[in-house]
Order: structure tokens, then C-alpha cells, then sequence
């Protein structure tokens, strides 16, 4: 029976780390895609450099401003070019002409706030339109809200079936040794008494779970990201190194919070005597 | 000195354990519970344990009226009785010795105190030389002196014992009635619960009885005589 809890608590735990790594690399594909939608302020063409250098000073300032890039005309123009490869010499004789405006490529700290950032830029001397692309910031916003309040609900619901199923397996081993409780209970062993060794049991099996659980993924997580990058090459995935210190952690306290609530929840019908 | 004052039990579903029971039990005595089944022996039982508490009425123990213990007092209570049930209730893993010492472990003896005093009571009980012995290793009515001795151990003032000849033949119990009767005269009281009539005849002790729930008889020197 306590083989079988502590392949229960295992289990949990090693759905509690897959959960756990895809919630975080959810958050970090959220995060790069967040922060591929920038603004761009454009430079009235008649401003001086100093005022254009001035413009992109104020942008800088702004409160939830993250990073902005200057590209001056020319840089534009050369941008431009490139962009164009084999077909650059439609813009044969154009090179000194004024037909491309400077701008300020603006990273936010959080989208959410580029209405208000936008509103701050355009007052800005020199700044003549701001672009933000609201649809696609709209889309992104929601898509993100749904990955974080979506992971939440998840490990909340996780916890809990796993609380139970834990319960459910240590009850079959305390209902185990039912007979030795009561004789204990007869000859006058406190609760207390009684129930830390069942509870210390618990803590075990929910250490031994996690030791095995989070060895499995550890050895399991660079090789399925490994896989996955070659087929999704447009995103980063999340080093285990910068997370393992925390999903041990967690694994480790919710492992042995399953193992020392279990028992304790389990036993407790039996004091009753 | 125990005291049932009026007790009732009534269980769920109006099933009436006790019915307004009142009497006296005093220090030293042996007292046999008789009545047919359900007539409210168990319940007497569990009320001296603390396993149940009376629906109205008081059980007091040595002047603790014992119905008022919080949850967290009822070991203490357990610690200065010794209960001994028919189907012996010993740990199939632990000998003999283990059994017995498992009931002193658990109030916190030291093991110099364990080694010292369970010898003695096995001693006591007839079992001197079987503490290495486990349970299945042992006869019906050796388990019982076991779970005599392990009742005995922490010298209690009270033994309940609950049909503890029940499962054994006219001879084993009779040797087990003497090892009661032993311990009785060294002034410990006890509260035996059964159905042998011979046993009850033979001890010729006090014998109350229960009959759906109250006490319909109470006498000293009494007989099993159910009446039936």
C-alpha cells in the first residue's frame, strides 16, 4: 500500500511539473510575443535632428516605456533597401530624397498600458502620428489573459483531484492498520501520538515522489524541447536551469503537503474511538 | 468509585442504548454486566471508555464526571483502566513481550522500566516464558492472558473487560476467571461483560443487569438467571 501511494504522489507530482514547465513556457512565448508589439511614433520630416533627437529623448522618459529605437531617414531608406533585396533598384535615384519619415520604434513594459503611452507620445514636439496596432495588441492581450488565468484555474483543479486521489490511496493503508490505531487508542495514546507516525510516513512518501518525479523531468525536459524546437523555431523556450530552483520547491512542498495532508485526513476517522 | 447517574443513550435512528441506568460501582469490587444482546452492556462499556457520551445523565469515574472530558483528556482517562476484549486484540507482528511493552511505549516508559516490569506481569499472567512467542504461535486462551497482561500493565485501578471468556472453552476460561479473581484481590475493580452462565455462577460475585437499557437487576453474590 505505501508503494502505491508513493506511485500516486509521484504521478501527481510529475503531472504537477509537465503543468508547471508548460504554464511557464506559455507565460514566456506570451511575453515574446508581447514584446513584438511595438509602437511607432513617426517624425514630422521638416523637424530639426535636434528636435527629432529630442523627440526620442521624451519617448524614452515615458512611464511604461521599455526601449525605443531611433531610425533616422536614412537608416529607413537603407532599411527599406534591404528589405526590398533583388527588387532595391525601384529606388534607384530616390537615395537623398525626402519620402520616408524618421521614426521611433517604442517597446512597451506592458501592452496593456499603449493606449495611454500612445496618447503621451503624440503630444510630444516633432511627433506627428503614432501607429499602435491595436487589433493585433487586442488579440495578443486576450490571448495572454487566457494562458495566465487558464494555468491558475488548471493548477487549482490539479491540486485538488490530486489531493483527493492522495487521500483516497492513503486511507486504503492507514484502513491497513485500523486494528493497530484502535488498540492504541484503547490503551490511552494521544492523537498526537498516534497520528505523527502516519503523518512522518506521508512526508516520506511525498519526498521519495518528488526525488523520483522531478528526476524524470529534469532528464525528460531538454530532450521534448529539443524536439519540439526543431518543429516551433519562431519561439524561445525556457531554459531549465533559470526554472529548476523553483519547480523543485514547489514540487518538494506540494509533495510533501500531499503526503503529510493526506495521512493526516485520512487517519482522522480512525481517532474517533 | 464509578457513578452512573440517570444515564441515557440514545443512538440515531431513537435506538435506545441506555434507559435512565443508575448505579455504583465502589473501589475493589468485581461486577458482572449480564443481559440479553442489546440490552445496553456495550453501551455501559463504551460510556466507562469514553468512546460514546450519554445522551443525558452523568458517568463518573473516581469523581471526573466523565461525559464533561474534552476529546483531548479521554487517553489520559484510558491510561488508568485496562480493557480486555474477546477477540483479544493483539498486533500479529509483535511478540509477546512486544505486545504487552507496545501499551507502556505508548504512555512514554522509559525501556529500562519496560524491560523491568513486563517479565513480571507475563510472569504474573502464566506466560514467563513465552514473550518471544508470537500470537499465531500461541493458544486461544494464551492470547487472552496476553491481552490480560497488557491491560495489567500500566497498573490501572479499573479493568473492563468485555466477554473476554468468549472465545474460549470451559476450561481456559475457568484458568482465566482465576487470573481476574487474582487481580481483583490485589484491589483492582473490574467490570466484566458476559453471557456464560457458568462463569457468573461459579465467581459468585455482583452481577447488575441490563434489560433494554435499564437496570433490572442488582445483586451481591448474584447468578446469571436472565429470567428468560
Amino acid at each position: 500500500m505505501t508503494f502505491a501511494s508513493f506511485a500516486t504522489v509521484a504521478c501527481c507530482l510529475f503531472l504537477f511539473g509537465v503543468f508547471f514547465l508548460f504554464t511557464a513556457n506559455m507565460n514566456f512565448i506570451s511575453r515574446q510575443i508581447e514584446s513584438q508589439c511595438q509602437l511607432t511614433a513617426y517624425i514630422h520630416p521638416d523637424v530639426t535632428d535636434a528636435t527629432q533627437k529630442s523627440a526620442y529623448e521624451a519617448i524614452l522618459k515615458i512611464d511604461g516605456v521599455e526601449n525605443a529605437e531611433l531610425e533616422t531617414k536614412a537608416q529607413a531608406f537603407t532599411n527599406f533597401k534591404e528589405m526590398l533585396g533583388d527588387r532595391a533598384d525601384v529606388l534607384e535615384g530616390l537615395e537623398g530624397k525626402d519620402f520616408l519619415r524618421s521614426s521611433v520604434k517604442v517597446s512597451l513594459m506592458d501592452i496593456r498600458n499603449s493606449e495611454a503611452v500612445v496618447k503621451k507620445i503624440a503630444r510630444i514636439p516633432g511627433v506627428e502620428e503614432v501607429r499602435n496596432r491595436q487589433d493585433i495588441v487586442g488579440k495578443v492581450i486576450s490571448f495572454t489573459d487566457i494562458v495566465k488565468h487558464g494555468s491558475i484555474i488548471a493548477m487549482i483543479i490539479l491540486l485538488i483531484v490530486a489531493i483527493f486521489i492522495i487521500q483516497n490511496t492513503i486511507k486504503l493503508s492507514v484502513y491497513a492498520r485500523e486494528r493497530e490505531i484502535k488498540i492504541m487508542k484503547f490503551v490511552g495514546a494521544t492523537d498526537h501520538f498516534i497520528r505523527t507516525p502516519f503523518v512522518l510516513e506521508g512526508i516520506i512518501i511525498g519526498s521519495l515522489g518528488f526525488i523520483v518525479s522531478f528526476v524524470i523531468i529534469m532528464l525528460g525536459y531538454n530532450a521534448a524541447i529539443g524536439s519540439i524546437s526543431g518543429i516551433v523555431s519562431m519561439f524561445a523556450f525556457v531554459q531549465l536551469e533559470s526554472v529548476a530552483l523553483l519547480l523543485a520547491l514547489c514540487m518538494a512542498g506540494f509533495g510533501v503537503l500531499m503526503g503529510a495532508a493526506g495521512s493526516g485526513l485520512s487517519i482522522k476517522r480512525y481517532l474517533k474511538v | 468509585m464509578i457513578e452512573f447517574k440517570d444515564v441515557t443513550v440514545i443512538y440515531d435512528k431513537d435506538v435506545v442504548g441506555l434507559d435512565k441506568a443508575s448505579f455504583t460501582i465502589n473501589s475493589g469490587e468485581f461486577v458482572f454486566l449480564v443481559g440479553k444482546t442489546g440490552a445496553g452492556k456495550s453501551s455501559a462499556i463504551k460510556l466507562l471508555t469514553g468512546e460514546i457520551k450519554p445522551t443525558s445523565g452523568d458517568v463518573i469515574i473516581d469523581g471526573i464526571i466523565v461525559n464533561s472530558l474534552k476529546r483531548s483528556k479521554i487517553p489520559y482517562l484510558r491510561r488508568a483502566q485496562g480493557v480486555v476484549f474477546q477477540d483479544f486484540r493483539l498486533l500479529p507482528n509483535k511478540t509477546v513481550f512486544e505486545n504487552v511493552a507496545f501499551a507502556m511505549e505508548i504512555i512514554g516508559k522509559s525501556k529500562k522500566e519496560i524491560r523491568r516490569k513486563v517479565p513480571k506481569i507475563l510472569t504474573l499472567v502464566g506466560l514467563g516464558d513465552k514473550g518471544n512467542n508470537y500470537p499465531h504461535e500461541i493458544s486461544g486462551g494464551e492470547q487472552q492472558r496476553v491481552s490480560i497482561a497488557r491491560a495489567l500493565v500500566n497498573s490501572p485501578s479499573l479493568i473492563i473487560a468485555d466477554e473476554p471468556t468468549g472465545n474460549l472453552d470451559v476450561e481456559t476460561s475457568a484458568d482465566i476467571m482465576k487470573i481476574f479473581d487474582e487481580i481483583n484481590k490485589m484491589g483492582t475493580t473490574i467490570v466484566m461483560v458476559t453471557h456464560s452462565e457458568k462463569i457468573v455462577n461459579d465467581m459468585c460475585k455482583r452481577v447488575i443487569q441490563l434489560d433494554n437499557g435499564m437496570v433490572v437487576r442488582d445483586e451481591e453474590n448474584g447468578v446469571y438467571n436472565l429470567g428468560v
